[in-house]
């Protein structure tokens, strides 16, 4: 048990450091804050990503064999921490989650053809998994993709395609054997989103983002289309979602939050912290959040011995999920009614509207990515071994 | 930065626990609730595997250990129900060694880890003092202590006293003339009293520094005990839920009764991670009272509704004096006010508001 860092990880961090400091421009700021919802890179974004790829730093902690260093996992969590705590993303959206798999399950030829695509943002990837009858129960999938000679042919709907609208391909889930077992008759096709057959409708959600229906009507693509054997794609899903779900687990953001919420109080309200009670639920809140780090770090503790977290990081997915909503509703409460303004009341908002906003946009982090009923089942089953 | 067990740790608890399955039933924690007092057989066991030693220094006789390794062995004690004054002992003797009177350290430690020497902190505690708090004048102690773990049962008492108005530890010897113990009876029914002394001898073991790291100490190490019981009630429901079978099917398969295990299995973990991130900082001299308030609160909360949500489970057979559940429970409960209850630490944590910073 250690809960320092050694002395290798602390010169990483300042090396980190040094390139945000070198990163972290003016220029940088405006284009993140006007990206709206686009999957591409904006210029400054894009030479941050390179410069990160020359050093080898996004894909250093895996293994060889995926093209990584093999170093400790500790290193992509320091890397993370220091790019989250200044609210830079480096990531590429679902790469990250659909690059391994690929990696993983593709052929050689597949993993030339795409990887550096993915790695350098120029693929840009959407999730066709969810559709109007397969939500939690994803396995009931109904997209069906037939062999037509060479090529496969696709038709069906999905719903929920979050950045279809913007992405360059489609990770596609589809039902190949329609008599077999659910879990054992879908595969996974990455398809170009301007292959003719595809249309998108917009949806717009409550959190002001858009996501979409997607249609399939007499979609062709060709066989290498198809990523891993057929019907293999339930393992190869439940893999990635693992990804996803440590991915979603990491509520740096959330951090952020509290921060703004006592520098508000501190400078605008600070009759609120003469109150015994106010205080109480500010360290309630504080505690919350050391819960989270605590979890993190215990996931991430697990990786970095080689093994793979399985309830652990179902507790940090519904940790994180719920105090999204718990912190934005109490903070909320605390301030009063200035709390629910928005960033368009001009100047009054506090946290410029981010209260609500991360209120509206939280019920998402809870049925998503696996609802938290589900993954309570994982924990008390995969975790602790009760019986079905 | 590893959160898991370390090989040796790994090691001490295998073997404590094969130990006391085998040599500590529940009968015998029965019996010495019956009987009051501590397990002296346990202790001398302790002592003669070296358990003792394990945090203090190669020089005095120790093993020179991380005071994590002593609250895995404590966690480990406190699964089992175990009555005896290891916390109590262990944080004394590190408070001396660490930040008391050299003159007294070396003895002291060999005595604890000979087993010979056994010590209960008699702190000022949350509740207002009843009586003269405790002075020293000419090496004499005249005063009184409630709330006292194992002080009917201890060689020492290690006793928060005021001497020309300056605070301090004073080293009492249980024995000598001028000092009483009464039993208190708690809902742990595990050793307590009520501590007077009327010119009793005393030496002095520390200064300010001292009384912080034993506060301190008996604050992390008391959230490991609760943070034991909340561990123990869970792996025993999980047992039993996968057995009991109710409506034709074992109750745990129940999607109520998964999602209430999860619940408490994530409760439990959450306290761990900050519990024994107090204690190793601790060790290294980076502990704040704020971190370990946090702590001790997360620890109490844990240690209280684990253990009862434990009972809902278990239905009436948990109920039953016959049943082993209600250790747990109520240890559990008593060890969630001891050192500062939820509601306390929390305060503490109110209190010091303005050294939250922030993530950078
Ligand atoms: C804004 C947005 C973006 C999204 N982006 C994508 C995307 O990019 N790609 C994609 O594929 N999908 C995406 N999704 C879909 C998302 O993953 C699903 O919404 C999610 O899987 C839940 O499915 P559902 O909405 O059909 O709810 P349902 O499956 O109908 O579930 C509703 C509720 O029922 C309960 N429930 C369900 N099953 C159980 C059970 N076994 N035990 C107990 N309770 C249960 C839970 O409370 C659950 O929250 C997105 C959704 C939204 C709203």
């Amino acid at each position: 048990m250690e809960f320092g860092w050694n002395e290798e990880l602390e010169a990483f961090r300042d090396e980190v450091r040094a390139f945000l400091d070198e990163f972290d421009t003016p220029a940088l700021r405006h284009e993140l804050a006007n990206r709206g919802e686009a999957a591409q890179l904006g210029p400054e974004q894009s030479r941050l990503r390179e410069s990160l790829e020359e050093r080898g730093w996004v894909r250093m902690c895996w293994p060889e064999e995926l093209g990584g260093e093999g170093k400790s996992q500790w290193f992509q969590f320091v890397m993370t921490e220091e790019f989250a705590k200044r609210e830079i993303p480096y990531g590429s959206g679902f790469g990250t989650m659909v690059g391994p798999a690929i990696h993983r399950f593709g052929t050689e030829a597949q993993r030339e053809k795409y990887l550096p695509g993915i790695w350098a943002n120029d693929i840009t990837i959407c999730l066709g998994y969810s559709e109007p009858n397969a939500g939690t129960d994803l396995a009931a999938l109904e997209t069906l993709a037939v062999k037509d000679g060479d090529d496969w042919l696709i038709n069906g709907q999905k719903l929920w395609t979050s950045a279809a609208d913007t992405a360059s391909h489609v990770w596609l889930a589809c039902r190949t054997d329609p008599d077999a077992p659910k879990h054992r008759g879908i595969s996974t096709f990455i398809v170009p989103m301007d292959t003719p057959g595809i249309s998108v409708r917009p949806i717009m959600t409550m959190s002001g983002g858009r996501t979409n229906e997607v249609f399939f009507e007499d979609v062709r693509v060709p066989s290498d289309a198809l990523i891993g054997e057929v019907n293999q794609g339930w393992y190869i899903i439940a893999n990635a979602l693992d990804h996803e779900r440590v991915w979603i687990g990491a509520g740096g953001g959330l951090r952020h939050i509290f921060d703004r919420l006592m520098a508000h109080i501190r400078e605008k309200r600070p009759e609120l912290l003469e109150d015994d009670v106010v205080r109480r639920r500010l360290v309630e809140l504080e505690l919350d959040l050391d819960v989270m780090e605590g979890l993190v770090l215990t996931n991430a503790s697990i990786v970095a011995a080689g093994d793979t977290p399985t309830m652990e990081a179902s507790m940090s997915k519904i940790w994180t999920s719920e105090l999204r909503y718990h912190i934005s509703n109490v903070a909320m409460d605390l301030l009063g009614h200035e709390g629910a303004l928005t960033e368009e009341a001009d100047g009054f908002a506090p946290l410029d509207g981010e209260l609500e906003r991360t209120y509206r946009a939280s019920p998402i982090q809870r049925f998503g990515g696996g609802a938290n009923e589900v993954q309570r089942d994982i924990i008390a089953r995969r975790g602790l071994g009760l019986p079905r | 930065m590893d959160t898991t067990l370390s090989d040796t740790q790994r090691l001490l608890r295998e073997s404590l626990r094969d130990y006391l399955a085998n040599e500590v039933p529940f009968d015998r924690i029965r019996e010495l609730e019956r009987e009051g007092g501590a397990d002296q057989a346990l202790w001398e066991y302790l002592a003669g595997a070296g358990f003792l030693a394990l945090p203090f220094a190669e020089a005095h006789g120790g093993e020179g250990g991380e005071l994590t390794d002593t609250a895995v062995v404590l966690e480990e004690l406190t699964r089992r129900a175990c009555i005896i004054p290891f916390l109590e002992t262990t944080a004394s003797a590190l408070a001396i060694e660490r930040h008391g009177a050299e003159a007294l350290a070396e003895e002291v430690v060999r005595g604890v880890i000979s087993g010979a020497v056994t010590i209960a902190p008699a702190l000022q505690g949350s509740t207002p003092a009843n009586g003269a708090s405790p002075r020293v004048e000419s090496g004499a102690l005249t005063g009184e202590r409630r709330f006292v773990d194992y002080g009917a049962d201890v060689t020492h008492h290690l006793v928060e006293a005021t001497e020309d108005g300056e605070p301090g530890l004073y080293l009492v010897e249980t024995t000598a003339e001028g000092v009483t113990a009464e039993s208190l009876s708690t809902i742990a029914r595990t050793p307590l009293a009520q501590c007077t002394y009327e010119g009793a001898p005393a030496r002095r073991a520390g200064g300010a520094e001292a009384l912080q790291f034993l506060r301190r100490a008996g604050r992390a190490l008391c959230a490991v005990q609760c943070l034991g019981n909340a561990q123990q009630a869970l792996d025993m429901t999980v047992e039993y839920v996968g057995m009991r079978v109710q409506f034709g099917r074992p109750i745990g398969s129940f999607q109520a009764v998964q999602h209430h295990c999860a619940n408490m299995a994530t409760q439990t973990l959450s306290a761990r991670f900050l519990v024994y991130q107090s204690v190793w900082r601790l060790d290294q001299g980076i502990a704040s009272d704020r971190q370990i308030a946090k702590a001790k609160a997360l620890a109490s909360r844990a240690g209280t509704e684990v253990t009862m949500q434990a009972h809902i489970l278990f239905g009436g057979i948990g109920y039953t004096e016959e049943y082993d559940l209600h250790f747990f429970s109520r240890h559990g409960k008593e060890r969630a006010l001891a050192w500062g209850s939820a509601e306390e630490c929390l305060r503490v944590a109110a209190d010091t508001l303005d050294e939250v910073q922030p993530w950078q």
